[in-house]
């Protein structure tokens, strides 16, 4: 291959999307939240300026170094234009120009531990926005538009939900932020442990999101996937996320994204567990998870985390379906059941102990259980109840539950896949 | 090689509605446009560059310009060298800033 390195691009996959949420991140913190809008046009403006002069000139020695340079002069340009029309003395202003140009001298000893640790700020604005006034929703939008850098179409389309909805939970979210005194940026380090929580569950969200959507297209739910991944790695290379939930929250994301590339037939169909080429299973990936989970198993916290990681281990270990050890797994989600009390606990729980002991007992961890309401509404419910009827040799109520959790398939893939599991049995 | 000179041409810019680039879209434009120069880098010789607004010189007077009652304003040029036509058109066919609504005007630059 010859390829002239003056032409060919050297930038790392990503990097635009991924700069924009460094420099949003830097910038914002450097002049307040209160000025997102700016910050935003001028971090959009620095990354076109980019393209097109990378574009004729080759790339500059320090991309990311460029763009903060180009960006923060536009943003300094602005807040100026601002100050002039509005008059707005606020008396910081001079002072966020102060902090801007400071940061700007490549000689600042500041600028220098920036290039050095690129995703600290980044890794800050996620604790910001990981705030209890803000909705979870909204948190989880705020987290892909300004740190993802992904915009409110592209948004929608992973997240399944309208783009004007998304608009409105970032702004929200904005809203919310904006009003923060600025000091607020600064958690001190008894402010940021508590709010680990709320960080680790939009993280799991983000991933799940992907994960678990059975609509869209695979490359388009791995992104959001990879994302979840990309932070909570940011996260555990700073004090402030060195916790062992951490750790089981990376170890349950890798388990997982292992598994994805065989959930899926050529075709494009879903596949029973049973039925996966357990040889597509991404095995570097399922080395780092249980790296991870070395990682995680300290303290005297089992967290749904811990939980969670410890049943894709078991099915990531697994030879086969039946070797599985299906005694573990329904530990695990006894645990989580106690823990974070979910129909969909008990359920898997049901599952797993079916596996184990046979349907019988799965089927009498059910019976004496009120589902809620939104179980009831999905397929999952009657799919579970259907299956285990019929392996005790229900058939005429198995035959009900069928025709119920076929009517509430969410998507035709879903479909297929309930009828083939029962595929001759009735 | 003969030389050819490419001139880019759009409409004056509308105040139509334009969606921004996501990062997402400029990495893709971006990989494009290095994937187009990788495979024309003999024949790209200056990539010229985006032009701005001047003024348009008479020997009467001194305006500002392009006019604006042209259709399309030049925005851009570059410099391409190739065997033939042919070839230098195919360059500019196949180049990324080449999208619906623009032209680009391929001139053979004599050299006597």
């Amino acid at each position: 291959m010859t390829s002239s390195a003056t032409t060919v691009s050297s930038l790392a996959e990503n990097f635009f999307r991924h700069e924009y949420g460094r420099l949003v991140s830097s910038l914002s913190r450097r002049v307040g939240l209160a000025y997102m809008e700016q910050v935003e046009d001028s971090v959009q403006s620095a990354l076109v300026k980019g393209l097109e002069s990378w574009t004729l000139n080759g790339l500059p020695d320090n991309p990311a170094a460029w763009l903060y340079k180009v960006a923060s002069n536009h943003l300094l340009e602005r807040l100026r234009q601002n100050n002039n029309q509005q008059r707005i003395l606020s008396g910081n202003t001079e002072d966020i120009f102060e902090f801007l140009i400071g940061r700007n001298s490549p000689s600042n000893p500041v600028q220098q531990k920036l290039s050095d640790e690129p995703d600290c700020d980044l890794l800050r604005l996620l604790f910001v926005c990981c705030n209890d006034d803000v909705p979870q929703e909204s948190q989880l939008v705020f987290a892909l538009k300004a740190l993802c850098g992904f915009n409110v179409i592209e948004i929608s389309k992973r997240i399944f939900s309208s783009e004007e909805n998304v608009y409105k939970r970032y702004s929200r979210a904005k809203k919310i932020l904006q009003k923060l005194p600025t000091e607020s940026w600064d958690l001190s380090a008894s402010e940021y442990h508590p709010r680990l929580p709320n960080v680790h569950k939009v993280i799991y969200l983000l991933f799940t999101e992907g994960y678990l959507s059975a609509n869209g297209q695979h490359t388009i739910r791995l992104d959001l996937c990879l994302e979840a991944i990309r932070l909570a790695t940011v996260l555990s290379d700073y004090t402030i996320g060195q916790y062992p939930e951490t750790y089981a929250l990376l170890a349950l994301m890798h388990l997982h994204l292992a598994r994805m590339t065989g959930r899926q037939s050529q075709s494009g169909g879903l596949l029973l567990l049973e039925e996966q080429d357990r040889s597509l299973w991404d095995k570097s990936l399922i080395a780092e998870g249980i790296r991870w989970i070395e990682m995680s198993a300290t303290g005297d916290n089992f967290s749904r985390y811990h939980a969670e990681a410890g049943v894709a281990a078991e099915h990531c270990l697994a030879s086969n379906y039946q070797d599985t050890r299906w005694q573990q797994i329904a530990s695990c989600y006894e645990i989580l059941e106690k823990k974070l009390p979910s129909a969909i606990h008990r359920l898997n729980r049901a599952i797993a102990v079916a596996e184990w002991k046979g349907p019988k007992a799965g089927l009498e961890i059910l019976i004496e259980f009120e589902p809620p309401s939104w179980l009831l509404g999905s397929h999952l419910w009657f799919a579970v109840l259907a299956d285990l009827h019929r392996r005790c040799g229900n058939f005429i109520k198995a035959r009900g539950y069928y025709d119920h959790a076929i009517g509430l398939a969410p998507t035709n893939g879903v479909r297929q896949l309930i009828k083939r599991r029962f595929d001759s049995s009735f | 090689m003969k030389k050819y000179l490419c001139i880019m041409r759009s409409k004056p810019a509308n105040n139509e509605k334009c969606e921004a680039p996501s990062p997402t879209d400029m990495e893709a434009m971006f990989a494009k446009f290095n994937a187009w120069k990788e495979e024309f880098k003999d024949n790209i010789i200056d990539m010229g560059g985006k032009l701005a607004d001047g003024k348009v010189v008479t020997s009467e007077k001194v305006i500002d310009g392009p006019f604006a009652e042209t259709n399309e304003i030049a925005g851009g040029f570059m410099i391409v060298a190739a065997e033939d036509i042919e070839k230098a058109v195919l360059v500019a066919q196949k180049s990324p800033g080449v999208y619906p609504g623009s032209s680009v005007e391929v001139r053979e630059i004599n050299q006597p």
